[in-house]
């Protein structure tokens, strides 16, 4: 491939669809190289900003305990308002295809909220969708708690007996409720998606309301899983509230989450309008690096190799999970231009053996200056035109203080801007240079 | 089989069944995650075969979007090829997988012979009680083969060569398509050779479990490929899923064939015409009295599997009077043979009805489309013309309405 473009992204997860999105409506030209699809399909489509301080204690508000992380901190690094800024962009997107997002209001201001999933446990999150009322769960007694035949994942009986153990959830009235499926030929166990699908079937919709409608008589609140609608634009979940006269609840579940892939679906919307380019099943194995700037990058797939090359680049290649971060037998490096992480000499002291402990791996990753570029163990830019973002970032643990989806969209998104600006920038230079004919 | 993919690279996250074309319209399908690597396991075990494993369409999306790189469908389709050694194949498989081959044994029929014997209504119910459904869009036998038009047309002499693997869509049943890509690399200041040795690249084998077919015809188009690749002749294909095959699929299938003759990577041929582009050697911004004309442009799967972008895209969007926007709206369903089995057929259908919608709600004059079966199902879906994206390319720069 020889077309050049300004900016290139590799990793096309929640952290580089921003940072895409930042490029493009900076009015610069972006490629989007990924392997893979990243998380973002799968997730819950809640956004966590901070759940956890760094002492372990629970955070009603994020931004109050943004001071208390180390100063190494991606959000420390980026500062309050450039996060706002990033949220900002995603709400709004998200909003123009139909999807609404916001903070859990308490008291008028924006906090943290504690999600039911569908295990029955509460995970604290930030944005959620814009029907979700905090008042209407605390307020709620009589709760139905929905699920579907065939639906392993989710058991109403087990949802309520784990809720049960939570002050806030303890004196409810529950009733358990499983519908029948919408299909009668699955041969496979049924996931969240599949019933979020039934949606654009014949009679979908009113297979969900019609279902529940005579159940939810006499509760006012209903808990189900995520199965209204795939698309960013679907409004099942507003409609089911309206014909149930009650909140309705979509908890959060595991893989395939459905929510995620609804902001994953405004993103690509958005992309699409602005003609950003994806190109799918792209493998950056390497880069070429001359004085301190990227120069290309090395793009290998289905047996062969080629380079591409841009004025600014963004990874967001994702953690050890996602291939960004390589760990081999005594050492730690990033994956595309090599970036030595430090780890500690005793690999016995890389992990801890309370699994959900403070894990030495876990903040693993490239360090970083203010802008997002990645240093050098002298403390200096190691790549002038290169920005980091997403869980390729160290100095973060998403895991432990709830903060993935958080840091993904502010990194990802001020890196994208970081590379536009840069590679504008150099356009410039070169169109001065050139008596502006290009 | 002496080829195994090993399944533990697979961490169940599940990003394959989100993006499946065929799990997302039939829950008869246990989904590329539980049927791919998840089943391996068993199969490793010994257990017998799971029977929704036919309802893969070798589409690659799942490969596309794994995350972790396993490559899901090369294991379902090795799984099928061990399956059809040990319990056989129907016809009607055999039949779809060897599409070549039976145009091949009846070139001595006139077309208009062969294509009212094989299309007529009474040949279709036949066929369809054979397997093969009666709705689906057989596209008929061109009259010559572009083979045998490409040895007809008188080519300037050129000093540069490109080799053009045509691929049996080209060949036998659109040939026009063949020509207009010999005429573009005219244009840019190519020869095209178009060799009688190669054959079919071998994908309609491997989908239908045909692996010895498949070995055979690997064989000889490696070797032709290799011949070619000491003269230093570049080699192109216009059609996305026969690049695949020699890029992804017979290096992972055939080892010891790549061993022998080297990797036979085949060109994308719009990739290299935007080169040439680049290069000056072709110039895309003519269009002589030609108007404006807005096309729908579907990506097919399989060159989305390449990970080299959308070159016929970016072609034709260099194209002076030309908007060319993305249809973006996922598989069209054909999956090559897939689409045309009767228990397959309606499945197929489904998968690309949102496409259908967006390419009929466009408003463009065309659809366009490298691969040939997308081509024919997307017409077939959307009522709208699709053509070859080098085929409007000619066109345009002849000054002339796209047909």
């Amino acid at each position: 491939m020889s077309r050049t473009t300004d900016v290139i992204v590799v990793g096309s997860g929640l952290a580089g669809l921003m940072a895409a999105l930042a490029v493009a409506r900076q009015g610069r030209t972006v490629r989007v190289a990924s392997e893979g699809m990243g998380c973002l399909a799968i997730g819950t489509g809640c956004v966590d900003l901070l759940g956890y301080a760094p002492d372990g204690s629970s955070v009603e508000d994020p931004w109050a305990s943004l001071p208390k992380l180390p100063a190494s901190h991606p959000y420390t690094l980026l500062g309050e308002e450039k996060i706002r800024s990033a949220l900002d962009v995603l709400v709004e997107t998200a909003a123009k295809h139909g999807l609404g997002l916001r903070p859990a209001m308490q008291n008028g201001a924006p906090r943290n909220t504690r999600m039911p999933t569908i295990m029955g446990t509460l995970k604290p999150t930030y944005l959620v969708s814009d029907t979700f009322e905090p008042e209407e769960l605390a307020s709620a007694k009589h709760v139905l708690v929905a699920s579907v035949r065939g639906f392993r994942d989710c058991r109403p009986a087990l949802v309520i007996d784990q809720l049960r153990h939570y002050t806030e959830w303890a004196d409810k009235n529950y009733t358990p409720c499983l519908i029948a499926p919408p299909f009668d030929d699955a041969v496979r166990a049924l996931n969240a998606l599949d019933l979020a699908r039934a949606e654009e079937r014949p009679g979908g919709r009113d297979w969900l309301m019609n279902s529940l409608k005579e159940r939810a008589t006499g509760c006012d609140l209903v808990l189900m899983p995520p199965i209204c609608g795939r698309h960013a634009a679907s409004t099942l979940a507003r409609d089911l509230r309206a014909v149930l006269g009650c909140p309705v609840v979509e908890m959060l579940s595991i893989p395939p989450g459905v929510g995620g892939l609804r902001i994953r679906d405004a993103l690509l919307r958005e992309l699409a309008a602005l003609d950003v380019e994806m190109v799918e099943n792209a493998n950056v194995t390497g880069a070429e690096v001359s004085e301190g700037n990227c120069v290309s990058l090395k793009i290998s797939s289905t047996g062969r190799s080629y380079t591409a090359k841009a004025q600014a680049y963004v990874l967001a290649t994702g953690g050890i999970l996602g291939g960004g971060v390589i760990l081999e037998p005594g050492s730690a490096h990033e994956r595309v231009f090599g970036l030595e992480l430090p780890l500690p000499e005793d690999v016995d002291k890389w992990t801890e053996p309370e699994i959900f402990g403070v894990h030495a791996i876990s903040g693993l990753g490239v360090r970083v200056d203010d802008t997002l570029r990645p240093l050098a163990a002298n403390g200096m830019p190691a790549l002038k035109n290169v920005f980091f973002a997403g869980r390729t970032l160290g100095s973060h643990d998403p895991a432990v203080e709830k903060s993935g989806y958080g840091v993904a969209l502010a990194t990802g998104w001020q890196a994208g801007m970081a590379a536009a600006e840069l590679a504008g920038a150099s356009r410039r230079n070169e169109e001065a240079a050139t008596g502006g004919k290009q | 089989m002496s080829v195994r993919v090993s399944p533990d690279k697979c961490i169940a996250c599940t990003t394959c069944v989100v993006h499946c074309p065929v799990a997302r319209v039939t829950p008869k399908f246990l989904g590329p995650r539980m049927i791919g690597p998840a089943y391996e396991r068993f199969r490793l075990l010994g257990l017998a075969e799971d029977d929704s494993l036919t309802y893969c369409a070798n589409c690659k999306n799942c490969d596309i979007t794994c995350p972790q790189g396993v490559p899901v469908s090369s294991i379902n389709m090795l799984a099928r090829a061990a399956h059809s050694k040990k319990h056989g194949s129907s016809l009607r498989d055999w039949v779809l997988a060897h599409g070549e081959l039976q145009a091949k044994l009846l070139q001595i029929i006139p077309a208009g012979l062969k294509n009212f014997g094989m299309l007529n209504p009474l040949t279709r119910k036949v066929l369809d009680m054979f397997g093969i459904d009666k709705r689906a869009p057989l596209p008929p036998f061109a009259p010559k083969t572009f083979r045998q038009l490409v040895r007809e047309l008188k080519q300037p002499a050129l000093p540069r060569k490109v080799v053009f693997f045509p691929g049996c869509y080209v060949d036998v049943y659109d040939p026009q398509t063949g020509l207009d890509m010999v005429w573009a690399f005219n244009r840019a200041g190519y020869e095209v050779i178009a060799p009688d040795d190669f054959t079919c690249c071998g994908l309609p084998m491997i989908a239908n479990g045909f692996w010895e077919d498949s070995h055979r015809h690997a064989k000889r188009n490696l070797a032709e490929l290799a011949r070619w690749r000491e003269q230093g002749i570049p080699a192109v294909t216009g059609c996305p899923s026969c690049a695949l095959t020699f890029r992804a699929d017979l290096p992972e299938f055939f080892p010891d064939l790549v061993e022998l003759h080297g990797g036979g990577v085949l060109e994308d041929a719009q990739d290299f015409l935007l080169e040439c582009a680049d290069r000056g050697e072709l110039a895309l911004d003519e269009a002589p009295g030609a108007g404006e004309l807005s096309i729908i442009y579907h990506p097919p799967c399989h060159l989305r599997a390449q990970g080299n972008g959308l070159p016929g895209l970016k072609l034709l969007q260099r194209l002076k009077g030309v908007t060319a926007r993305n249809a973006n709206a996922g598989c069209c369903g054909i999956s090559g043979s897939y689409g045309f089995k009767k228990e397959k057929y309606d499945i197929a259908q489904e998968i690309g009805a949102e496409l259908f919608q967006v390419v009929r709600e466009s408003g463009a004059d065309f659809a366009a489309s490298e691969c040939g079966t997308c081509r024919v199902q997307v017409q077939h879906g959307s009522g709208k013309k699709a053509l070859h994206p080098v085929s409007i390319l000619r066109a345009r720069l002849e000054g002339r309405r796209p047909a």
